[in-house]
């Protein structure tokens, strides 16, 4: 059972670690819109008609 | 969306004769206007087509070619980027407000679109804030450039001052987002050590095994209890220190005594710690919270409204010398220039030129007034007739426009008296519980004083009135959510709970019943030289002078006579000179020089040449297309429908008939109108008032609530409780039936907290709740009642 006291401080670091990551994608604006995002994945970027224009 | 009489992009009614199509999707789709269709070409030609089939809600109305890139220009000099921007060698960066914007699909048209742009490195939008942060290199691209581009898309875009991207809503969401993920990351590292310590307490462990696993949850526990719990500590000092203590401070007791104890049986070996309850109480607590504050901020953002009523650019007139700056740049007593048919940008008095103005957007009151020099000019009405030259006030947040903002903006963060209520009960709730926490400490401490803290622990937590103090708010927080959705923006907290206990809806007709759209219902001809199709044309042409609204009935597209020295007459009609003769139009006075006393159900029009009688026009308004369905489904909810109208009594007796309301008023001044809603008010009924706020701004404010349709007059509507968008009326019903439905979760909500706490309290009491149920079970309580009213978000 002494490998817990090697393991449990281990699990602390990167938790840790996990909560400064969270903290800085906060900050950096990553979960200012919960809502787009879950539907950008929907659209295509339909570029031919553009193309179409350029020839 | 596409049907053949609503423009395909903003999908308002296309005008009479107007054949403008955009040709998408392979199919000819038709637009209202010149504007609409140069951004749906853009659009098109940008390869984002598909912004059509992913949008929510139809784009804003266009209104001018947005190709007028002028304006944007004066936004590229290095002033202006200073001004706006956060600059360095290279890139700058900036947040700009994009007026119209109303879902994902919008937000993911602007981002696509200015990526495109040579020089743009990202861009964020922000649907729900309708701000945009864009970074880019601004060696060869202006802010300007930009801007005109936001434009072209049919936005109105305003730059920001670099300082208003810290805006208090987002601060608030992000900090709530980091204490949530500290409570809940903590609380499943406690719960996992707590599984280890109670699983020793069964089957023995090892007492140094013990001691560092509960120092470990000590480490995990400390920042659950200061940093995410420290909102609810802050909040029941500053109860306490304002005589008011809410149900923050039981819980901060709890918190804080059970942290206190732990920690203490942590360093002595005492017999238990409770980490994993303060833990798991904590992060139900904050998630409770962020589920209110989530609903909380999706209430709207007026700027919206507000943001398209002052325009961005001014020509100052600086000796002598006109130059065109953004209106922020305006100081007090600059001198501007306003052309007739702009907006006025600022605060100011008249130095040159005799005018009228269009305030209806501030006072209600439609008719323009005349402005000679010398008068106030406000900011956000509209010049009508010739060019003055103004000398400025005040501007920004110092105008009367600004100040009626900042209004609706407290609108915005004011309680309803409901959930006031309910706070000033949970507080008594608070001060009885803390005194039943004494007599029970008291209590065990001579019966059995090793338990007397647990039980006293366990009494504090599991009475703690959370699910009380969450059952109103939490309803009210959803209800107001989902009724953006539905696209009905509450402005007064209040307006749900009388909504829901309504008894008469009172109508206004033009406008709200009507579209507020006049049309030509029938000519008379009087002049055997004219036939019918050249008196309309040529009332189109001398109509062209007019501002009135009337004068849009005879809008037409088609090619028109000349008209020299057309003139504008203010409340009578206009004139002019087509080949050699005098033409007039308007009213029966002003066309014909004689009083005509014919006057009807519709609103009539003369058209007179040289002082003699040509056509005797009929104009009426259209009824709305879902109105008397509307009415049906509130008279089969058992609401009493009224209607009152400034209009006489033939159009609004017919009106009426169409539409089986028995109670109907015609002629009506405000005063009157106000003086049926008291007289109905004093029988006992709570009145909803529906008026589109011109002339009705006292009305509305007098009804116990009121719902203004959303393309009125926009700042009137500062008076009415909720607006509706969108031409339908229906929005009106389901007001109602929501308001219903949210009070009766409200009831379900209270009755729940109340029988929770009262069932467990003297279970508690009798020592029969540990402390970890206690918090399981305070939990569960305020979630049941948080996810109960989160099922209005649902509701349709």
């Amino acid at each position: 059972m002494s490998i817990l006291y090697v393991l449990i401080p281990l699990a602390l670091l990167i938790l840790g670690a996990a909560v400064w990551a969270f903290f800085w994608a906060v900050g950096n604006g990553q979960f200012d819109d919960l809502d787009t995002p879950a539907v950008r994945i929907l659209m295509d970027d339909d570029k031919a008609p553009k193309k179409d224009n350029d020839e | 969306m596409a049907s053949t009489d609503t423009c395909f992009h903003c999908a308002l009614p296309n005008p009479r004769g107007c054949d403008l199509t955009v040709e998408i999707g392979g199919r000819e789709r038709p637009v209202c206007c010149p504007g609409c269709k140069a951004v749906a070409e853009l659009i098109r030609d940008s390869g984002m087509s598909n912004y059509y089939t992913m949008r929510d809600a139809p784009s804003p109305g266009v209104g001018k070619p947005p190709d007028d890139i002028a304006e944007w220009q004066v936004f590229n000099s290095d002033e202006m980027l200073q001004a706006f921007a956060d600059v360095n060698p290279i890139t700058a960066e900036a947040t700009i407000y994009a007026g119209g914007m109303y879902c994902s699909a919008c937000s993911w048209l602007i981002e696509t679109s200015l990526s495109e742009i040579p020089g743009v490195s990202s861009v964020d939008v922000n649907p729900i804030t309708h701000r945009l942060r864009i970074r880019w290199l601004h060696e060869n691209l202006g802010l300007g450039d930009l801007l005109a581009r936001l434009s072209g898309l049919g936005y109105q875009p305003q730059p920001l001052a670099p300082d208003d991207s810290s805006r208090p809503e987002i601060a608030e969401q992000r900090m709530a987002l980091k204490r949530l993920l500290v409570a809940s990351l903590g609380m499943m590292q406690v719960m996992m050590f707590a599984v280890g310590l109670y699983a020793g307490d069964f089957q023995g462990i090892d007492a140094d095994m013990q001691r560092f696993l509960r120092l470990v949850s000590f480490f995990v526990a400390t920042p659950v209890v200061f940093y995410a719990a420290k909102p609810f500590f802050v909040s029941a000092l500053r109860g306490v220190v304002a005589r008011k203590p809410g149900m923050d401070l039981p819980v901060s007791i709890a918190i804080g005594a059970a942290y206190a104890a732990s920690v203490y049986a942590t360093f002595t070996n005492g017999p238990a710690v409770w980490f994993d309850s303060v833990a798991m109480f904590v992060f139900f607590l904050t998630l409770g919270r962020y589920l209110e504050m989530r609903a909380r901020h999706r209430s709207i953002d007026r700027g919206v409204a507000l943001s398209q009523l002052v325009p961005n650019t001014a020509t100052r007139i600086l000796d002598g010398e006109r130059s065109v700056v953004p209106v922020a740049q305006l100081a007090t007593d600059d001198v501007v220039l306003i052309r007739a048919g702009e907006s006025i940008p600022a605060d100011g008095i008249i130095v040159s030129g005799t005018t009228s103005v269009d305030e209806a957007l501030l006072t209600g009151e439609a008719k323009p007034r005349p402005r000679t020099p010398g008068d106030r000019l406000a900011a956000g009405s509209v010049n009508l007739d010739a060019i003055v030259e103004m000398r400025v006030v005040s501007t920004g947040n110092d105008t009367t426009l600004g100040a009626i903002s900042r209004m609706s903006e407290r609108a915005r963060f004011t309680r309803p008296q409901f959930v006031n209520v309910a706070d000033r009960i949970a507080s008594y709730v608070v001060v009885a519980l803390l005194f039943i926490a004494t007599a029970v400490a008291l209590y065990w401490y001579l019966v059995a004083p090793e338990r007397a803290f647990v039980i006293t622990l366990s009494v504090l937590v599991v009475t703690c009135p959370c699910a009380l103090a969450l059952a109103t708010p939490a309803a009210f927080a959803a209800a107001g959510s989902r009724l953006s959705e539905l696209k009905l923006l509450v402005t007064n907290g209040n307006a749900i709970e009388v909504l829901a206990e309504a008894t008469q809806v009172v109508f206004d007709k033009t406008g709200t019943l009507t579209l507020g759209k006049p049309e030509v219902q029938s000519v008379q001809i009087l002049h055997d030289d004219y036939d019918e199709a050249e008196c309309l044309q040529i009332a189109a042409a001398l109509e062209q002078a007019s501002t009135h609204p009337i004068a849009r009935a005879f809008r037409s597209d088609g090619p028109l006579p000349v008209v020299s020295d057309a003139e504008n007459h203010v409340a009578q009609g206009a004139s002019g000179t087509i080949g050699t003769s005098q033409w007039r139009i308007g009213n029966a006075l002003f066309a014909l020089d004689e009083p005509v006393s014919d006057e009807d159900s519709s609103t009539v029009i003369y058209l007179g040449i040289d002082g003699r009688k040509v056509a005797r026009f009929e104009i009426t308004d259209a009824l709305r297309p879902d109105a008397s369905e509307t009415l049906n489904t509130l008279r089969s909810m058992g609401i009493k429908l009224s209607l009152v109208s400034g209009d006489n009594a033939g159009a609004v007796r017919e009106l009426a008939r169409s539409l089986n309301i028995d109670d109907a008023h015609s002629d009506c001044t405000p005063a009157d109108k106000l003086r049926i809603i008291e007289a109905l008010q004093a029988g006992g009924e709570r009145v909803v008032m529906v008026g589109d706020g011109i002339n009705d701004a006292p009305v509305l404010a007098g009804a116990d609530t009121s719902i203004a349709p959303g393309h009125g007059a926009l700042l009137a509507q500062t008076s009415a409780d909720v607006i509706m968008i969108g031409e339908s009326l229906q929005p009106v019903t389901t007001a109602l039936k929501l308001s219903r439905a949210t009070l009766r979760i409200v009831r379900q909500n209270l009755t729940w907290a109340v029988v929770y706490n009262v069932t467990a309290l003297p279970l508690a009491m009798a020592g029969m709740v540990p402390p970890w149920l206690a918090a399981i079970g305070m939990s569960a309580s305020s979630l049941v009642v948080v996810l109960n009213a989160l099922r209005l978000n649902r509701y349709s």
